[in-house]
């Protein structure tokens, strides 16, 4: 039986820290692909992709949250479709889906870090997991409509 | 006129014919043959249609005058002979020719035959036989004896509960053009009224596919007396008149319930069989789920990336017996493709064509005159887009037409021509598609427009004064803002506006207002062609490939450093005695440039009437691309109008030269 207040995370790494998104939104995670750059954008897009003959945006996660971005040989791309966008976010490692229970999620004020971009942090024994808002990241890199953003006078 | 609807008109007359000739077999054997009659009679109403529609007056006269006969034979008012058969034969025959002519002469005119005289017989034969038009009493009778004993069991019921069945007859007016929502109209206005339709011939799906020709026999049950009744009915526009008759009072006989179940599996195989007809008809057009070409597109991308991969790998061990199938691989992918693109694109005449009909209404309504002119209507677009812009479009006809073109008394004191004209067009420009309307009315009214704002706090007295033109009437895309000081039932609310704005934004268009006073107004809608393929020039710089549209591109040259001259602070080029302003593209990318070259690949593109020059590390070559969105992730990033994928699987962004310098 599926208890109500049972969800699933899919887990990854961003330098030394374990993260996580609502499993629901994560489409695929793919190699590193060739990511090409597309100049003037913000700096915490990295470019974009060609996904199956799709242009995909790549979104640089570390600098979005504002983490150092550690090295490792097998980074990845996690692709997630949000409210009809595909867009996608480099990692450094993959761990996988895991399940969770609501008692599990402290949501911390001391977080001022992440803001709004952290929904709370995941217990689970000695490991921390920071639960991330996908809304929140991603609406910092989407321009309000010119026409509202300057107004009119 | 368009070839490609050429010969969809021609196939699909081709299959009228057809189904004409099939159906005037069957009534050959059974004069009576009630399903036979409609189905010639549809038949013809749909070619007098097309050929109408195509132009071909002639064709479409003798569609015309067929169906007269036919609809006179349908409502019982002529007999079918043999005689009235020949000539219905002979009648598909010339049919036939005249499908032929067209496609081998592209007229409708056949050489040794005179089609209008022709014509003429059916009209005889219509009048001729037209002995008297029997009175509503004498049909009646007939009409009645149709009502199924299944539906007499829902009457009597219903008279139970205080309902009054009634059978009506409806006629649309001559010329009716949304006749299925017309009915529609008028089913839910007794749905509304707490009425139910029992039965309805022609059939709901006919109706629903205007197959019928304008009479339409409903049966109904409903509170309301006969008078309401009909009140209730007349409301609606273009219904020429309702016979109403109560056939509560009948008798009713108690059904077994057995004969009621064999009538109902009655009407429920006649409808299976209607289906499966239905079904041998529709096969030419398909419609499809825009999703599923998308991801036709998306695999097609797929494939030519794996295709260029083979190659690569293949092209290591020189195989010659592969080589020639491999190229045959890449020529017919490449058709492939472009057929995949074709499929999305549809002209813009979807859209236009309702139009016509709207404007001539508002103006009946307005009372003003309007001299409506389409132009541009073979534009192509994306499909997308078809579905999104009527709404706008028809924001801006109305207000055109409302707000724009004056009374006929007004234009007359102002010396311009009585009849007012408003112009639709599309064209294509460059990466754009450009849609305008027109009108040569009053034009907008500049203090009217800084009045409101003024009063709406949006702008200051002193602002007011100096403010351009373009951006006070980017006030009227505001919500809730209308200078119109009365609103009209139609326009004037200020909806209008900035409806069309958001969808056009949310498009990745722009949409831009021209006016001068008593001239005219003109909006423009500027559409990107997403998905479109476009030809363009790959360049590099740094090692990343950038597209420019061969559309924006006036020649390429090589210049030395030497020829770049500095005139206060900007950089240019004499070139063919032009002075031409040189852009480094490397700068406006931000990219750190290597290698000092003294020798400058140079790109001069055209925006407007304006030149630059862009200097680039190589030139690569002129290739067909397809546009994609960057996505709203980018929507601040000007310098790109989007992005394309290569045959090598890499992502060539698509630089848009307007942004630029």
């Amino acid at each position: 039986m599926q208890n109500e207040s049972e969800f699933e995370v899919f887990v990854f790494s961003v330098g030394e820290q374990e993260m996580a998104f609502d499993v629901d939104h994560v489409s695929m995670v793919i190699e590193r692909p060739e990511i090409t750059p597309v100049p003037k954008s913000k700096s915490t897009v990295l470019g974009v992709m060609n996904l199956r003959g799709r242009i995909v945006p790549v979104i640089n996660l570390a600098m979005s949250l504002g983490v150092e971005f550690g090295k490792s040989d097998d980074e990845k791309v996690v692709v997630v479709n949000w409210e009809e966008m595909e867009v996608s976010f480099l990692v450094n490692k993959v761990k996988g889906v895991m399940r969770c229970n609501e008692s599990e999620v402290e949501k911390l004020q001391e977080l001022a870090k992440f803001g709004e971009k952290c929904k709370g942090i995941i217990k689970k024994g000695n490991e921390l997991i920071v639960y991330l808002n996908i809304g929140k990241i991603l609406g910092e890199l989407i321009t309000v409509s010119e026409y509202s953003a300057e107004g009119v006078w | 006129m368009n070839e490609q609807y050429l010969s969809v008109f021609v196939d699909e007359s081709k299959e009228y014919i057809q189904t004409l000739n099939d159906s005037l077999l069957k009534l050959e054997k059974d004069y009576q043959d009630a399903e036979a009659i409609n189905e010639t009679f549809r038949a013809l109403h749909t070619l007098k249609g097309m050929s109408g529609t195509m132009g071909f007056e002639t064709m479409s006269k003798l569609c015309h005058k067929m169906e007269q006969l036919l609809d006179k034979i349908r409502s019982k008012k002529i007999k079918l002979d043999s005689k009235m058969l020949d000539q219905l034969f002979i009648g598909v025959d010339v049919l036939d020719k005249m499908i032929a002519s067209i496609v081998k002469n592209g007229t409708d005119h056949l050489p040794d035959f005179d089609v209008m005289v022709f014509a003429q017989n059916f009209e005889v034969l219509s009048s001729l036989v037209e002995i008297v038009e029997p009175t509503k009493e004498e049909r009646e009778p007939a009409e009645q004896a149709e009502i199924t004993e299944s539906v007499q069991k829902v009457i009597t019921e219903a008279e139970k509960e205080g309902y009054s069945a009634y059978q009506l007859i409806i006629t649309l007016s001559e010329g009716t053009q949304f006749k299925a929502v017309r009915m529609y109209m008028v089913f839910k206005a007794i749905e509304e009224h707490g009425g139910q339709i029992l039965s309805s011939k022609p059939s709901v799906e006919d109706i629903e596919q205007e197959k019928f020709g304008r009479d339409v026999e409903l049966i109904i049950v409903i509170r309301e007396d006969k008078e309401s009744l009909r009140n209730m009915i007349m409301s609606i526009s273009e219904i020429e008149r309702v016979t109403i008759k109560d056939i509560s009072q009948k008798e009713v006989q108690v059904q077994t319930a057995a004969k009621v179940e064999s009538e109902e599996k009655k009407i429920f195989e006649g409808v299976k069989t209607e289906a499966s007809k239905e079904k041998r008809r529709l096969t030419q057009t398909v419609r499809v789920d825009i999703d599923k070409l998308d991801n036709l597109m998306n695999l097609m991308g797929e494939l030519v990336i794996s295709r260029s991969r083979i190659g690569d790998t293949l092209r290591k061990y020189s195989i010659k017996e592969v080589d020639e199938s491999l190229s045959q691989l890449n020529r017919i992918s490449l058709d492939l493709q472009n057929v995949v693109m074709k499929i999305r694109m549809v002209p813009i005449a979807f859209v236009f064509n309702r139009f016509p009909r709207m404007v001539r209404d508002l103006a009946k309504q307005l009372g003003k005159e309007i001299n409506f002119v389409v132009e541009g209507e073979d534009t192509e677009l994306d499909r997308t887009f078809v579905e999104d812009i009527g709404e706008p479009l028809l924001h801006m006809l109305r207000n055109a037409i409302d707000h724009g073109i004056e009374s006929k008394e007004e234009r007359l004191a102002k010396g311009k021509p009585p009849i007012g004209t408003v112009v639709l067009s599309a064209r294509h420009e460059g990466n754009n598609v450009v849609i305008e309307v027109r009108d040569d009315g009053r034009g907008i009214d500049r203090s009217a427009v800084l009045k409101k704002a003024i009063e709406k706090g949006l702008v200051t007295e002193a602002q007011a004064e100096t403010l351009p033109d373009e951006k006070v009437y980017e006030f009227l895309f505001m919500p809730g803002f209308s200078t119109k000081t009365e609103t009209t039932e139609l326009s004037g609310r200020g909806v209008g506006l900035d409806v069309v704005k958001n969808v056009v934004e949310s498009l990745n268009g722009t949409v831009s207002i021209e006016s001068a006073k008593n001239k005219g107004t003109t909006i423009t809608m500027r559409l990107p062609l997403t998905l479109a393929i476009i030809q363009a020039l790959l360049v590099k710089v740094n090692n990343f490939v950038y597209a420019i549209p061969i559309a924006n591109i006036d020649s390429t040259l090589s210049i030395s450093k030497q020829q770049i001259q500095k005139i206060q602070d900007r950089q240019v080029s004499v070139i063919r005695g032009e002075i031409i302003p040189i852009v480094r593209l490397w700068d406006i990318l931000e990219l750190k440039h290597e290698g000092d070259d003294t020798i400058y690949n140079t790109v001069i593109v055209r925006v407007g009437n304006r030149k630059y020059g862009l200097t680039v590390d190589t030139l690569i070559g002129q290739e067909d691309i397809v546009i994609k969105s960057l996505g709203k992730i980018f929507s601040d990033v000007r310098i790109f109008s989007g992005g394309a994928i290569l045959g090598d699987g890499s992502i060539a962004l698509i630089l848009d030269v307007a942004n630029i310098a």
